[in-house]
């Protein structure tokens, strides 16, 4: 495991009551300041993989990390955990508390035994961070899917954590939303928080993470850097993921002779470098 | 749902819940001591063009919210007014000496019910559980109305989920098939109730929380104001009552 790591799995174990498999040996870090994607069929691993990263499971063998440190699971080790690592549910109606967003939002950080004007500056802070400064008298039940994972992720923003961890951020969203989503982990990735997610969305996670993860039936099949991903095709279908949309396009414009050999990570990317090899199309149109 | 909407629309919920909380209260004592049941009336119907007026709560769902509590004091005051049984086994009689009681137990009940829905139709639950913690009620009675006044509405979805997707599949076609598939639903709901129990201690323990439930409500910046004017409307109601006695 690398030494840099802000939270790494070394050899993570974990079955569940029911004799199930949830992890089987899975090792990987994370780096300060990066995004990084978990990428892997459903029960995978994916979501049982987070759950350690908060302390909410606890290893059979193996072991969890953070900045170096194995996790201390005493009540007052994982109350210093959760202070620096937050975790987004991926079903919102999972993690709201309270009925109302200003009220939720202010649950953490007044756990955090903060005064109440700080309080009140970090529920602000998080509600605009997330767009949800409008919302902030309404009742929780009153709001759209979207909206309430937004509530959650304001919740866990207001107690200012280092680490944000996400199941399955885009699931059941729209695509606009989708679109606002990606924009806001944008922001919060400019902030400095690293973020781990999970998702199915390998389009995404090409175009948007530093780093890719790929599970397997509990393990971690390897680590890489996104860019990678072009020369990566044969773990990719042991992950059972596709390649992603842009690159098959892009390699058959390669073929062609309309793009250069380096694939974007983007539709918008590729789009860019069409328009940018439209003049010498339109001189050499054949 | 529906006082919880109103709540929710009213203009007055951006006015402070404790200088509602304290008109609502001198109504409710206006409405034990007012001297005669016209007054009591009087009371009532000032209270609920208020409510419809000010806290701009359309009627029919005013008329909606305050039915269930029509209904039973309809019930209690026919309760007094007739009787049932006498010597000679089931004869309902009227009582003429029960009807000046009657009339004034209902004036005052409806007065304490305007009162009431003034409140609770212009102020959402959470602002009146946030009032309740100012005035050092009992944090695990605050904790219980907080989880089950979320839980009311993600059950109502969870039922209301379950109800469509039996109906999409003819379970509601018939009125037998209809008792069984709530019966079914009604099993189902049971599980989710743990599971949902289960996920928000672990959802509370992420953001630290392993005591009691703490939030904060909105601010009310205008409150002291407020409050100032609900004191003075509230003497003023109680006096005015007093004077008229």
């Amino acid at each position: 495991m690398s030494g840099e790591a802000l939270l790494g799995f070394a050899a993570v174990c974990q079955r569940y009551e029911d004799g199930s498999r949830g992890l089987e040996g899975c090792s990987l870090s994370i780096r300060p300041g990066s995004r990084n994607a978990l990428l892997g069929r459903n029960g995978a691993g994916k979501t049982t993989l987070l759950l350690h990263g908060v302390g909410l499971l606890r290893p059979t063998r193996g072991q969890v990390e953070f900045q170096g440190r194995p996790l201390d699971y005493s009540r007052a080790g994982l109350r210093q955990l959760r202070q620096r690592v937050g975790l987004v549910f991926q079903n919102p109606e999972r993690q709201l508390l309270s009925a109302s967003v200003y009220e939720d939002v202010s649950f953490g950080p007044l756990n955090l035994g903060l005064p109440e004007a700080r309080v009140r500056q970090r529920v602000e802070a998080a509600l605009a961070a997330v767009g949800l400064t409008d919302c902030r008298e309404r009742a929780v039940h009153q709001l759209s899917f979207g909206q309430k994972k937004r509530v959650c992720i304001a919740g866990v923003l207001a107690m200012e954590p280092e680490l944000l961890l996400l199941d399955e951020p885009l699931a059941g969203l729209d695509g606009p939303m989708q679109r606002e989503f990606e924009a806001l982990l944008e922001q919060l990735a400019g902030q400095g928080i690293t973020i781990l997610l999970s998702t199915h969305d390998v389009d995404f996670a090409y175009r948007w993470a530093d780093e890719l993860h790929l599970l397997s039936e509990g393990r971690c099949l390897a680590s890489f850097p996104a860019r990678e991903l072009p020369r990566q095709q044969a773990l990719l279908a042991a992950a059972g993921q596709a390649l992603p949309a842009v690159l098959g396009l892009h390699r058959r414009l390669a073929d062609l002779g309309l793009l250069p050999a380096e694939p974007p990570r983007s539709l918008d990317a590729l789009l860019a470098a069409l328009d940018g090899a439209a003049p010498d199309l339109k001189r050499n149109p054949a | 749902m529906l006082i919880d909407r109103c709540a929710h629309a009213s203009p007055w919920r951006r006015i402070s819940p404790a200088a509602k909380g304290l008109f609502a209260l001198a109504a409710l004592l206006g409405a034990y001591l007012a001297p005669s049941p016209g007054l009591a009336l009087g009371l009532a119907s000032g209270l609920a063009l208020l409510t419809l007026a000010g806290a701009r709560v359309p009627l029919p769902d005013y008329l909606r919210a305050a039915a269930p509590a029509l209904g039973f004091l309809a019930l209690g005051c026919a309760s007094l007014l007739f009787s049932l049984g006498g010597p000679e086994g089931f004869s309902p009689r009227l009582l003429p000496e029960a009807l000046d009681p009657a009339v004034r137990l209902g004036a005052r009940s409806l007065a304490a019910l305007a009162a009431l829905l003034f409140l609770v139709l212009s102020t959402p639950l959470p602002h009146l559980i946030a009032l309740l913690r100012q005035l050092r009620c009992p944090e695990v009675l605050l904790d219980l109305m907080a989880l089950c006044y979320r839980m009311l509405f993600v059950f109502a979805c969870v039922f209301r989920d379950g109800r469509t997707a039996q109906a999409a599949r003819l379970g509601h076609a018939g009125a037998w098939r209809s008792l069984r598939s709530l019966g079914l639903l009604a099993a189902g709901l049971l599980p989710q109730v743990w599971l949902r129990a289960l996920e928000l201690h672990q959802a509370a323990q992420l953001r630290l929380g392993d005591g009691p439930l703490r939030f904060l409500a909105p601010n009310f910046p205008r409150a002291r104001q407020e409050l100032a004017w609900a004191a003075a409307t509230s003497l003023g109601l109680l006096l005015g009552l007093g004077a008229l006695a």
